[in-house]
């Protein structure tokens, strides 16, 4: 093919340039019927759009971020969520925003020789935590490990045996090991996750934008985000909400273990906690001397903080008792 | 000043209208880029109603071709700057005017590459969140908020650029150097750091040990400018054919040392990657494992980096024989690289990163169709742009639209089009040249 | 005119309406519906503790008639305890739902060794105090003392209620609410239904689960 500078260029100021009224007026008419049939087709190509609900409101999306609300902008926010999961749910909410507590640092300890891999915890936590159902949201992760090894790729995650515990296995509940040094932190563009000061890393589900770099940075696998809108029967929700904890989230945010905020900040146990047939788990405020947890970090010998080598300095610990 | 600014809208509705004219090869080309931009549209409509969860991606490989494609686009966008080097700082007369058409295929990529990052966002409503000012930006510590910084930077640096020397050009006169020298400069710089800093956003993850490696950010810079000058190899070969802009065999060969040389270190740096990996056989060479033999049964990606290896190694060995002299077999190479660069800086990279998961979890990724469909409409997007951007562009490099033949404009070029059989240039055309 | 560019936007402008049909009514790319993951069992999410005790029992109300000893044994006359030639005790047939597995090597394989002979409604420590049936832990505690200085600072078994303490009450599980005090083993149990994957896959490899059990 020849070099065809299709005139494009507008050197060809072609013989009918001038005073054709009659070509002008054609070609406007074909490029007006392009461009309108184009138009046509590009409308029509968002008609997906027409089964959008519920995808935000006004309010929700000027909202403004969580540390710069100020009491007045939280009530109305707390009541925007309330009429929302009123009109979704059924159900009247109490959603309130807790606060961390003075001289309190939160720490899990958790007993691998007393761990049967029950999994009750996994699912005492969506309960608790109105995780959405399907597809599913879970914050534990359960793994069946061989004796003798600490090499997570050696753990299965889908085991199904009849009964549990099974002969040469241990099993080791993962979640968010709420570092001290996170990294999903530290990565997050927009600060939509922060670090409080009882050690809870939490996320302002409102402020979000989905982009998943903290699943990415997560060395736990303990970030789960909303591929969909989340679906939870009605008549599961747990209604003691809080803002930065188990209140619904929307499709394509993030969530995670928060330790159960709304349960902790009011002084109770986690909900995994208060499921654990064995007694396995341990909470509780490493500040106070006579907490469990301190109890445990002083006289128990040899503790596991996961991928310690990567330095986020987890306040998630397993231990052994015989 | 208010006749400046009318001047400037004369100027961008002259450009604006010359976009849609063009023989049936153009409307062709254009009319089938609309129709896969639509239905990537469609798609992207799908995704946002229903989320993510009509991608192919999941908790455990949480990015997937929409991130693998961002990447490998940033090192297009990049390699601008592989153009622009000999230009300024060499002094090579041969490839001077060419910059403006790397610097345009910078621009393109760019908005590809915001495209590529804004339909993997789970709440794209809330983008405003990443505006410095009104929303929040978490800078200096997170790498995204510099890769947000960077690469709408270099975007506005080569708009300037481009945008400052085709008006200068338009009006007939010769651009004031203080006002793009300092900038082109500037934009050097800074084609690197938007390839860096992209590096860095992988590299930064102690998580994740196949990308928290050092090689990985000077082996991005060296397979930027591997595939970018090779995509503008093919792009100034296609601009030659297609209009009568004359570019010279002489700029494209010296476009090929760049690769080669380019190529040469970027197969060296994948071997540092393999030894180290392979050589020591620590826990962290699951991921590697996964990509190069497969592991525990999974082996999706093994094809695939295997044929990226075998193109590269092609590649590299015509670039660096003398048969690559010849435009047929340059052509083979560059085209060789672009896709093996592609396969292993995006799906080669990213995927592995996820698998297994940080708890020895296998899962694996394919993306789906929706997926698949918003892909193509990007690139397809991309390839409009930058045609429509040569397509302004080139006439006014030629002359062919310039401040002196403001009045007898538009009629002359809705006419135009129509009669593509016609070569000669108008006689009241003047060429004027810098 | 141009035949060709004629041809080109005429098509494209087809192409263009096509398009739209298609898309107003949804010809392509329509999510495939997963299967549906069942709501997972209420018992999972039971916080009830895992057995019941003699202390819960009564507690709640139960029938105490079962242990009630002395309306058949009679006091201050220990019943000699039977053992076959495997030195394996002889339960009696009243009393064959127990199943005595305390210990190896059949060291706990006397009654007596916590039930007091003289009273069998009193539980009988080694160091000679005497217990109701219903305060167990501290003869669990009279040999297993590790555990019960774990258990005592809330560390062995499960504590509920409140962790602050100013804030609300706790409750501490005595032993025999995991533990069956005759066969203390914690029993094994079905687990609660695993991960479903977000992308089912149609075809995972079949070697995946026995390759990695036997690493």
């Amino acid at each position: 093919m020849t070099p065809n500078p299709p005139c494009s260029s507008g050197a060809c100021n072609g013989g009918g340039g001038n005073g054709n009224g009659g070509m002008n007026r054609r070609s406007f008419l074909r490029t007006s019927g392009v461009l309108a049939s184009g138009i046509a087709a590009l409308a029509a190509s968002l008609a997906p759009l027409r089964d959008l609900t519920d995808y935000t409101s006004a309010a929700e999306f000027m909202q403004k971020h969580y540390k710069e609300l100020s009491k007045d902008d939280m009530d109305k926010v707390l009541d925007r969520i309330t009429r929302e999961v009123e009109k979704q749910y059924a159900i009247r909410p109490h959603v309130k925003d807790y606060k961390p507590m003075d001289g309190v640092e939160f720490v899990y300890c958790l007993n691998l020789t007393r761990c049967i891999g029950c999994r009750k915890c996994v699912h005492a936590c969506v309960a608790e935590n109105n995780q959405s159902r399907d597809p599913e949201i879970q914050y534990i992760r359960v793994l069946k490990m061989p004796h003798g090894s600490f090499d997570m790729e050696k753990g299965d995650h889908n085991y199904s045996t009849p009964t549990v515990p099974e002969k040469g296995f241990f099993y080791m509940p993962v979640q968010c090991q709420q570092c001290k040094n996170p990294p999903c932190v530290k990565v997050c563009p927009v600060e939509a996750t922060w670090q409080e000061t009882d050690g809870i890393t939490v996320i302002d589900y409102d402020w979000c934008i989905g982009c998943r770099y903290c699943e990415a940075a997560c060395p736990y696998f303990a970030r789960r985000f909303n591929w969909t809108k989340p679906s939870i029967p009605k008549d599961s929700i747990n209604p003691e909400m809080s803002y930065l904890g188990n209140r619904p989230r929307k499709q394509g945010v993030m969530e995670k273990c928060h330790f159960c905020i709304q349960r902790t900040r009011a002084g109770k146990y986690p909900a995994c906690l208060e499921v654990c047939p064995a007694g396995a788990r341990k909470f509780g405020n490493i500040l106070d001397p006579n907490s469990e947890v301190s109890y445990i970090l002083r006289t128990k010998k040899v503790f596991v903080q996961l991928k310690e080598e990567l330095g986020t300095s987890p306040r998630f610990f397993y231990y052994f008792d015989v | 000043m208010i006749n400046a600014t009318k001047n400037y809208f004369h100027f961008l509705w002259r450009c604006g209208r010359i976009a849609f004219v063009g023989d049936w090869r153009y409307y062709a080309w254009m009319g089938i880029l609309s129709v896969i931009i639509l239905l990537g549209i469609n798609a992207y409509a799908k995704q946002f109603v229903h989320g993510l969860m009509v991608t192919g991606m999941s908790d455990q490989v949480s990015w997937g071709v929409y991130i693998a494609n961002f990447t490998f686009i940033v090192g297009v966008a990049a390699a601008a700057a592989m153009l622009v080097i000999p230009v300024y700082i060499y002094d090579n007369k041969e490839l001077h005017d060419l910059v403006i058409f790397g610097e345009l295929l910078a621009v393109a990529a760019i908005l590809m590459c915001l495209a590529f990052v804004t339909v993997d966002l789970g709440r794209p409503d809330r983008f405003w969140h990443l505006i410095p000012g009104i929303g929040k930006f978490n800078f200096p510590g997170s790498m995204l908020s510099w890769d947000v910084i960077v690469l709408n930077g270099y975007l506005l640096l080569n708009v300037h650029i481009c945008g400052y020397l085709l008006y200068c050009r338009y009006q007939g006169r010769t651009p004031s150097k203080w006002f793009y020298i300092p900038f082109v400069f500037l934009a050097i710089g800074w084609a690197i750091s938007i390839h860096t800093v992209t590096a860095f956003l992988y590299v930064g993850l102690g998580g994740r040990p196949f990308w928290n490696a050092s090689i990985v950010g000077p082996r991005f810079l060296a397979s930027a400018f591997t595939a970018g000058p090779a995509i503008i190899i093919l792009a100034l070969q296609v601009i030659r054919h297609v209009t009568d802009y004359r570019i010279s065999d002489k700029a494209l060969l010296t476009l090929r040392s760049i690769v080669q040389v380019s190529m040469l270190i970027n197969v060296f740096l994948l071997f540092n990657e393999v030894f180290k990996e392979f050589y020591t056989r620590t826990s962290h060479v699951a991921a590697s494992n996964y990509l190069y033999f497969g592991l525990h049964g999974f082996h999706a990606l093994v094809p695939w980096i295997w044929t990226a290896i075998l193109f590269n190694i092609v590649a590299m060995f015509i670039l660096v024989l003398p048969m690559s002299k010849s435009l047929k077999y340059l052509n083979v190479a560059c085209v060789l690289a672009i896709v093996g660069i592609w396969i292993e800086k995006g799906m080669g990279l990213v995927i592995p990163g996820f698998i297994p998961s940080p708890l020895g979890e296998m899962v694996e990724y394919t993306p789906s169709l929706n997926e698949t469909l918003v892909c193509l409409g990007i690139w397809a997007f991309g390839l409009l742009a930058y045609t429509l951007f040569l397509r302004m562009s080139i006439p006014i490099l030629q002359g062919r639209i310039a401040k002196s033949n403001e009045g007898a404009s538009d009629d002359h070029l809705f006419a135009a089009g129509q009669k593509s059989d016609q070569t000669t240039a108008s006689p009241h055309v003047t060429t004027t040249h810098i | 005119m141009n035949r060709n560019s004629n041809i080109a936007l005429v098509g494209i402008a087809v192409a263009f309406l096509v398009l739209a049909a298609a898309f107003v009514f949804d010809l392509w790319g329509r999510t495939p519906a997963t299967p549906p993951i069942p709501l997972v069992d209420k018992k999972f999410v039971d916080t009830s503790p895992s057995r019941v005790s003699i202390a819960e029992f009564l507690r709640k109300g139960g029938d105490p008639s079962d242990y009630e000893c002395n309306i058949c044994h009679e006091k201050n006359k220990p019943i000699k305890i039977k053992f076959d030639a495997d030195n394996n005790i002889i339960l009696p047939k009243e009393h064959l739902d127990i199943a005595l597995s305390h210990g190896s090597h059949k060291r706990n394989n006397n009654c007596y060794n916590c039930h007091d002979e003289m009273n069998l409604e009193l539980l009988q420590t080694r160091d000679g105090r005497q217990l109701k049936l219903v305060d167990s832990t501290p003869l669990c505690g009279s040999c297993h003392g590790p555990t019960y200085r774990d258990w005592e600072a809330g560390v062995h078994g499960r504590t509920s209620g409140f962790w602050d303490r100013g804030l609300g009450d706790y409750s501490r599980l005595g032993c025999a609410s995991c533990h069956n005090p005759h066969s203390p083993k914690f029993p094994g149990r079905e687990p609660a239904p695993g991960p479903h994957a977000l992308h089912p896959i149609a075809k995972a490899p079949a070697h995946h689960e026995s390759e990695r059990t036997h690493e």
